[in-house]
């Protein structure tokens, strides 16, 4: 499978002056898209791609080549020997990836094979009925996608690696009135999916969910974050974190490195060796990945650095992307957290979020999928989405309690390739949380 | 190419199958950036394929896209995309409608001023070098960014029916920014702002007057570094084209895609606070506000002779005299609401799906120019470029924050604000527009970004609009 790869090395070896990256991704996706109950669309896709970076001294040019064979490489490879030695020099570039560590074997079963579009309408079309009974219909995707890289280079770097993610969401929203709430599965290992719990969990939900709908005033409140809520918050606050973002002066991190940030609650680890969760065995240039304390006990420990950065910032380089955040569990349960809440919010899940400042981790968004009132310990009210305008870094510094359990969460990501990952995150409990105004819609 | 996508059709020429359609393209894309004066990436990409086949079969479509054009792929997909039809018509309510429309052949070739295709690579290098230069770090100024995307797209279509389009148009999205750096605090500043894309090519740098602002774009970051913020709840705002693009893009773009109505979109990019029963009576916004999406002017982005279900380039009325007047809808969606299908059904590259997509949505231009509206404002602000966007997932409460803020006293500017924010519920804020600048003000700013869809698709559109005042927004969140 790896033949136009290879041609492509072998046609390089040619050239000793240039140093180069090559990485060929064969990734295919099956995706049911559910709406109303019921199919959207069944969507199958597939590509194989060969990007290459070559490096002249300080010069550098890529190419990418979809579905490639001998002759588009030649024709790629040509154009860019024809242009590389006119380019003006990069002077931080250094040296392209040196680190040859190999990572453990993963066995990956191909879970497109594995699931078949029949068990995955059984496994809706039984959620469903269930949801039915509540007047709730369901919304959603059932995703899988199967990938498998390999990386080379001219420091004889080669590594390859098998990726192959499910993403399960389910919305599940009133017919009359369109609340909704959600529930996910995401990891590699079906195994780890339990149907019964899954619709134990959504109609729990959905229970909570046929409580009155109210708005709340903008203010302070207190509020539980759910692991969703947490764990996106976590990796808007990793932009931070990246090199890259220390380069450009926008970084939250700058000059704070080994300095106590955040209570020493708060630990955030980049973990891809839980099984749990959609595992890494490389970044995107091929180091290693392993795992880095970013935040442990409130300190920071780390910023997310690849060979370019370590060259030209003079930061450990780690190979890091943020790509599977675990934010450590703290000592409440869920139901403590809720009893000791007399008026506060339950966040379910963000949406649209941006920052407004990155440097000062200042942001807006809205709360989405089961937003509620607790009153007196007891949930109460479905409460309209929310807006609000906050500080990451305030957030953390307002939690007060976590929860004693982590949950894999899944997300995808929707821009340029569609990829998944998973975080890990316990339910917080925040002191104080600014909801900047209402929206009057669920 | 055009006997192979027709061969494809005959193949679905089948009694189970009720209604196919096949996209093919190829695609040049160019990427050339320059960080604090380097050049840090030149990459390219040529002819890249993609396929999709779609067919629909017992009430229910199916998908399959590739890559791979072989003959060996084509026939597995067909095959896949017939299984995903069947097996999805087996957890089903209600089938898929879809009255038959009469076949339109068509063609169009884009033409631009300079196509950077054929440019040569070291004059492209050369003057973005220049650009670049002219924008270093330097004192306070402690990051800029030059980037051109260059994107050619060749797009052959074909239906059952017997409609057939074979397309290529060239498209540019060039970009500059710098970050003012002072003590613990950053300021960005961008041109020409956040919609700079265009259908053209590398004139769009010229027409943009990239040259011409280096100097402005860097002053006015330094200043940010010491600016105010706003500090009134209330005020009266003149929102500049780039950024009233992105507002109407969000607010009435995406709100009246009518996929959302029926929770096609529900997962991921949302509803829409819009509901049937609105149209023809809901007052979306002042008398003053046209609204139209227009896939016949091959001046936006969003110009084509055939959308992705074979329906013919269309102007329509979403909003006219402030009525919600029509959505933008596929041939579905449109025959679930008793509408005509308006043509936005695109995908972003054959191996994408269809989806109800925004073309050239426009707000017709009003009267006068920018700086009678501005003389004409008592006290308020001109805002523009954007720098945050935010809305719910009902398309009805959002807030946006601009790089800069001009604030205006009797009718002149008299200093800047910082990061200026403001939010509202959608037809309340288009309700309080009471003026529209003219033709002469009127231009289409365009993107390469938009996301929708899952898989996600980032289709390139267009927006044309002329700045426009709204009277007594909030402006009262601070940070």
């Amino acid at each position: 499978m790896y033949k136009n790869l290879l041609y492509l090395k072998a046609a390089l070896e040619k050239h000793p002056e240039l140093k180069y990256e090559i990485e060929q991704s064969d990734w295919e996706t099956d995706f049911l898209r559910f709406y109303h109950s019921q199919t959207n669309y069944n969507i199958s896709k597939n590509t194989q791609s060969i990007g290459c970076s070559l490096h002249k001294g300080k010069r550098q040019y890529s190419f990418e080549i979809d579905s490639p064979d001998p002759a588009k490489i030649d024709t790629a490879l040509s154009e860019a020997l024809s242009i590389i030695d006119s380019l003006p020099e990069d002077p931080d570039f250094v040296d392209v990836e040196d680190d040859k560590t190999l990572a453990p074997l993963r066995n990956i079963t191909n879970n497109i094979k594995a699931i078949s579009l029949e068990q995955k309408t059984s496994i809706l079309g039984s959620l469903a009925k269930s949801a039915a009974e509540y007047d709730f219909e369901l919304f959603g995707t059932f995703i899988c996608n199967y990938i498998q890289n390999r990386i080379i280079n001219s420091n004889e770097v080669d590594k390859s690696s098998t990726q192959s993610p499910i993403y399960l969401e389910v919305k599940a929203v009133h017919t009359k009135n369109q609340v909704t709430v959600l529930e996910t599965f995401g990891g590699e290992d079906f195994i780890l999916f339990d149907l019964e719990k899954f619709r134990a969990r959504l109609i729990d939900k959905i229970v909570h969910a046929s409580n009155p709908v109210i708005d709340v005033e903008p203010g302070e409140y207190e509020v539980i974050l759910a692991p969703r809520c947490l764990a996106e918050f976590c990796h808007y606050l990793s932009y931070g974190m990246r090199a890259h973002a220390l380069d450009q002066h926008s970084s939250y991190f700058e000059d704070k490195l080994g300095q106590q940030v955040f209570p020493a609650a708060i630990s955030i680890t980049d973990d891809p060796s839980d099984t749990e969760m959609i595992g890494k065995d490389y970044s995107s240039s091929g180091h290693i990945y392993k795992s880095l304390p970013l935040i442990k006990n409130g300190v920071f420990k780390a910023f997310l650095c690849n060979q370019y950065y370590h060259h030209k910032l003079g930061l450990p380089k780690n190979g890091n992307e943020a790509s599977c955040l675990k934010i450590a569990t703290g000592k409440s349960s869920l139901e403590n957290m809720i009893a000791s809440l007399k008026k506060g919010l339950y966040i379910s899940s963000l949406h649209y979020m941006n920052f407004i400042n990155p440097r000062e981790t200042s942001l807006t968004g809205l709360t989405r999928d089961g937003t509620f009132l607790i009153e007196n310990g007891k949930i109460t009210a479905v409460v309209n989405n929310l807006r609000f305008t906050e500080r990451i870094s305030r957030i953390l510094e307002n939690v007060t309690e976590l929860e004693q359990e982590a949950y894999t969460i899944p997300f995808s990501d929707n821009y340029g390739s569609f990829s998944i990952s998973t975080s890990k995150a316990p339910h917080a409990k925040l002191s104080s949380f600014n909801i900047s105004s209402s929206t009057k819609t669920i | 190419m055009e006997q192979k996508i027709k061969n494809i059709i005959a193949k679905l020429q089948s009694p189970d199958i009720t209604y196919a359609d096949v996209r093919i393209t190829f695609t040049d894309f160019e990427d050339i950036t320059f960080i604090n004066g380097n050049l840090r990436n030149y990459s390219s990409s040529k002819e890249s394929p993609a396929l999709g086949i779609r067919v629909l079969m017992d009430g229910c479509f199916g998908f399959a896209g590739s890559r791979d054009l072989s003959e060996r792929s084509i026939e597995k997909m067909i095959k896949r995309a017939k299984l995903n039809a069947t097996q999805g018509a087996k957890f089903l309510k209600e089938r898929v409608s879809f009255p038959a429309l009469k076949p339109t052949i068509a063609e169009y070739f884009h033409q631009p001023q300079i196509d950077p295709f054929k440019m040569p690579k070291q004059e492209k290098i050369d003057f973005l070098q220049k650009l670049a230069d002219a924008i270093k770090p330097q004192g306070k100024i402690v990051h800029s960014y030059v980037s051109a995307e260059f994107e050619c797209q060749e797009k052959y279509y074909a239906n059952t029916e017997g409609s057939y389009s074979h397309t290529k148009v060239i498209n540019t999205l060039p970009v500059m920014d710098v970050i003012a750096a002072d003590g613990g605090q950053i300021q960005s500043r961008t041109w020409p702002g956040h919609m700079s894309a265009g259908r053209a090519g590398f004139e769009l740098f010229n027409d943009q007057k990239f040259m011409q602002n280096t100097e402005r774009i860097k002053k006015e970051a330094i200043d940010l570094l010491t600016a105010p913020v706003i500090t009134e709840d209330r005020a009266d705002i003149i929102i500049g084209g780039g950024h009233l693009a992105l507002q109407l893009h969000e607010s009435v773009g995406h709100a009246t895609e009518a996929d959302r109505i029926f929770g096609q979109e529900i997962s991921y990019a949302g509803k829409t606070f819009v509901k049937p029963s609105m149209l023809g009576i809901f007052k979306y916004g002042s008398d003053i506000l046209n609204i139209y999406s227009d896939s016949t002017d091959p001046r936006g982005m969003g110009y084509h002779p055939l959308d992705d279900e074979g329906v013919p380039g269309k102007k329509v009325d979403i909003i006219k005299d402030g009525i919600l007047r029509d959505q933008q809808s596929s041939r579905h969606i449109a025959h679930k609401l008793g509408l005509q299908p308006s043509s936005n059904m695109k995908a972003a590259f054959a191996d994408d799906f269809p989806l109800v997509r925004m073309t050239n949505l426009c707000i017709a231009p009003g009267k006068g120019n920018l700086n009678d509206l501005i003389q004409n404002t008592e006290h308020g602000y001109y805002l523009d470029f954007t720098k945050t966007w935010s809305i719910d997932d009902n398309r009805n409460n959002f807030q946006f924050t601009t790089e800069i803020g001009y604030k205006i006293k009797n009718g002149e500017i008299i200093g800047i604000v910082k990061e200026p924010t403001y939010f509202g519920i959608t037809p309340q804020f288009w309700n309080a527009c009471d003026a529209i600048c003219g033709e002469e003000e009127w231009a289409y700013h365009s993107t390469f970004h938009c996301g929708k869809g899952e898989p996600g698709q980032i289709m390139r559109l267009s927006h044309g609009v002329a700045p426009a005042r709204f009277k007594q927004i909030n402006v009262s969140v601070k940070m």
